[in-house]
């Protein structure tokens, strides 16, 4: 098993993988990617060990989204590499993307079937034998709450909803690992609580989750390491204890993404509007 | 807010041109094009000046009415409309529709069309420099006349994209496109055949057409100079009245749908929703891959509007054909027959341009495995489940309507190799260009702002191609007519070329797509 250890950015401090090891569920080692002028993901480096669940915490634009789009073959890297329990993603992308369920955020589902066709369909494209399609799709859906909208078009469904979906379409073929970009986002508190059980007995069998969130007390409760990462790099990765640091992990987040409160001064004129009601 | 929005259009336009070379190239062609006909144009309506008063009212009262008509029919069926600026994006602003129509109005004429109608109307003024009453007719029919033709395409497609996106009117909203762009193209092509039957009459049929357009709501506000160059101030006067009376209720209609977006900018769940569940489609095909592919994109022809919409779209073009020869007493019975086949020819564009129809939709066919090949097949069974009942009834129908059922084996020995080349070229083309298109749901008629360039090209080269790898079949086929055997060598050299298109389109195109997944995602996502 790779042991994680906290470390600040050079790739020598990066705990190496040993001969006898385990391949890592996930590695990523010296991603890049730029769009134009601008680096999104800046020789990232990544590993997740199998039988984890992973958060991936960082603000708004620190390249999250761009990280794991690379990580599933969505998105090819300008360098670097990805791969996934020993299998490059960009020279094996077949057998690399088997072994994966995805939920990418800010993409469109196939929403003009029902989430009982869509589930069919995501089956019948991850090669899943027809009769398990049938007996895992009813299973999901009930485990996700979506039973009696399973013959409704996706479309008709509301945000949590189709995150819900969309979480079923990224499990339906047992994948040995779940990469979730954003999956408790617009998720009602009961929902998000059907996916945590889903999520951890996912883990206890065996399964690995990597997960991106924006939401530091949700990553604490849920996940066993995380990474902190901002403006295309990790800042710190390690255990939940490890990455805190004996501080609060959104203190100790602040203090690695570098944030200044605004001073006494700032938006004065939107408190000044108090008065006027 | 005129002047604010016109600089926001053109901020949006000049953002995007940065953005790749080629959309600068595809404006660039665009302007040349409508510059071409501009001049073209702006010189017969200044040599009408020395014609006679009823030449001169006959020729631009029926090019104007004709003019109008097309940027309907045209939006409707070919271009869509320009929606640079979205009217829906302005839903969380404070703003009432009537605060923005005028903005969105001066700005949806910045732009090649716009500015291309703006100054052929203008050109009416040298046609009608004949006295001051003529020319103060025209100074007022013109402004009025470019606010008819863009409110007409704006009130019209809103009007049509409410009733397609509705499920009780679709499939009549999908009829009634058919109907429009048939009637236009069957008056326009009888009118030529009695024109050019009796060249004599041609000069009567004229002035006898561009009457009845004069009093179409398309013509009524350019039969206004013509009045007025002909003194009969009255009748100038009622037309205006007329004229203008439409542009109100133009207007209002256009606010009418835009209040409605304003307040409704999602594409609202209507309800009904529900499918049943094991559905035939699901059982149509194997439960493989491919299988999969060709159950959701059949579910999707009978779902997404933009795929009915399309279906009308492919359908006008041969049906047109037929009915104008049908009517027509001096109609081809060979053309009749062999209209079906131009369907054919043009299915494979229809394939081409299924990978944009997905949308970002498509991160599932990238990330789950599926190979290039499977994707390529599955398209394929769905687009022939789809289009092979119209072709077999139509070209019965055909046969049948021309009367000469000895046609049968030419016309089947050109149509079957033509469908399997245009779907094997459509197949591969479709992994060469891909644009982002309207999701499913948005209004079908707007046009994706950058869609231009590669649309264009996935189409000519897949309608090109098909024919050129068709030429041998046709060839042969045509000289079948003096020595009838040689149909069968043309069916079978067709059958072989085609086969072979389709293999090699399966394969070529699928290893592409294998290889380009991410960059057919990163080009379809683009905005």
């Amino acid at each position: 098993m790779g042991r994680a250890t906290v470390f600040t950015g050079t790739m020598s401090e990066f705990p190496v993988n040993g001969p006898g090891d385990s391949p890592a569920a996930l590695e990523l080692t010296g991603l890049v990617k730029r769009f134009g002028t601008k680096v999104a993901v800046d020789n990232l480096q990544l590993r997740v060990r199998p039988g984890c669940l992973f958060g991936l915490v960082g603000p708004n634009g620190a390249g999250k989204t761009t990280t794991l789009s690379m990580a599933t073959g969505l998105l090819r890297p300008d360098a670097g590499r990805a791969a996934i329990l020993g299998h490059d993603v960009w020279q094996h992308p077949a057998r690399a993307k088997a072994l994966i369920g995805v939920l990418p955020d800010g993409m469109r589902l196939f929403d003009r079937l029902s989430g009982a066709e869509l589930l069919r369909y995501v089956g019948l494209l991850r090669r899943v034998p027809e009769r398990d399609i049938a007996t895992r799709s009813t299973e999901l859906l009930a485990a996700l709450g979506l039973s009696d909208d399973a013959n409704t078009l996706v479309v008709e469904y509301s945000a949590g909803m189709t995150k819900k979906i969309g979480l079923a379409c990224a499990l339906i073929h047992a994948p040995r690992l779940v990469i979730l970009d954003e999956p408790f986002e617009a998720v009602d508190p009961v929902s998000g609580e059907h996916i945590r059980t889903i999520l951890r007995g996912y883990v206890a069998s065996g399964g690995t989750v990597v997960l991106s969130s924006h939401v530091m007390e949700l990553v604490e409760s849920l996940c066993d390491e995380l990474a902190v990462v901002a403006q295309g790099r990790v800042l710190a990765a390690g255990t939940l204890d490890q990455v805190r640091a004996g501080s609060s992990l959104q203190q100790r987040f602040l203090d690695l993404v570098g944030y200044t409160a605004a001073g006494e001064g700032a938006l004065a004129w939107l408190r000044s509007s108090s008065s006027s009601s | 807010m005129v002047a604010i929005l016109v600089k926001l259009k053109l901020t949006l336009l000049r953002n995007a041109l940065r953005r790749s070379v080629w959309r600068i190239i595809g404006l660039i062609l665009g302007l040349l094009y409508a510059l071409a006909i501009v001049v073209f144009v702006v010189a017969g309506l200044v040599a009408l000046r020395w014609t006679s008063v009823e030449l001169t009212a006959d020729v631009t009262v029926l090019a104007f009415t004709a003019l109008t008509a097309g940027w309907l029919a045209l939006s409707l069926l070919v271009f869509g409309i320009d929606e640079t600026l979205d009217p829906s994006r302005f839903a969380l602003l404070p703003v009432r529709a009537r605060e923005i129509m005028p903005g969105l109005l001066v700005s949806g004429l910045v732009g090649s069309t716009g500015i291309a109608t703006v100054l052929v109307s203008l050109g009416l003024l040298a046609s009608w420099s004949r006295g001051l009453g003529p020319v103060l007719a025209t100074v007022a029919a013109i402004p009025i006349g470019v606010a008819t033709c863009f409110l007409l395409s704006r009130a019209g497609t809103a009007a049509f994209a409410s009733a397609l996106n509705s499920r009780r009117f679709r499939d009549f909203a999908f009829v009634g496109i058919a109907l429009i762009g048939m009637s236009i193209g069957i008056v326009a092509n009888l009118a030529g055949n009695l024109a050019g039957g009796q060249l004599g009459n041609a000069r009567a049929i004229l002035a006898q057409t561009a009457g009845v357009a004069g009093w179409t709501p398309f013509g009524w506000i350019w039969a206004v100079p013509a009045d007025a160059a002909r003194g009969q101030w009255l009748l100038a006067g009622v037309r205006l009245l007329l004229a203008c009376l439409l542009v109100v209720g133009l207007w209002l209609a256009w606010g009418h749908y835009l209040d409605r977006r304003l307040t409704e900018p999602l594409e609202s769940a209507r309800g009904g929703g529900r499918v049943r569940a094991g559905g035939l489609v699901d059982r149509l095909y194997p439960a493989s891959p491919a299988g999969g592919v060709a159950a959701r994109t059949l579910h999707y022809w009978r779902r997404d509007p933009r795929y009915v919409a399309g279906i009308a779209g492919f359908l006008i073009g041969p049906v047109i054909l037929m009915v104008t020869q049908v009517v027509n007493p001096e109609g081809l019975p060979l053309l009749i027959a062999f209209a079906p086949a131009l369907l054919c020819w043009l299915i494979g564009a229809s394939v081409a341009q299924d990978l944009s129809y997905d949308g970002t939709a498509l991160w599932l066919h990238a990330s789950s495995g599926l190979r290039g090949a499977e994707d390529r097949i599955g398209r394929l069974w769905s687009t022939c489940t789809v289009f092979l009942p119209i072709l077999v009834v139509l070209t019965v129908l055909g046969l049948g309507l021309s009367g000469a059922w000895q046609l049968w084996l030419p016309v089947v020995a050109v149509s079957i190799p033509l469908i399997l080349v245009s779907l094997g070229v459509g197949t591969f083309v479709g992994t060469l260009w891909q644009w982002p298109a309207p999701p499913p749901g948005a209004n079908p008629f707007q046009k994706g702002s950058s869609g231009g360039f590669p649309a264009l090209a996935s189409f000519s080269v897949t309608g090109l191609v098909s024919l050129i790898l068709s030429t041998p079949t046709i060839g042969l086929v045509i000289a079948s007519f003096w020595t009838g055997w040689l149909a069968w060598l043309g069916l079978v050299i067709g059958l072989a070329i085609g086969a072979i298109t389709v293999w090699q389109g399966v394969v070529r195109g699928g290893a592409r797509l294998d290889r380009r997944w991410p960059e057919v995602l990163a080009a379809i996502s683009e905005r």
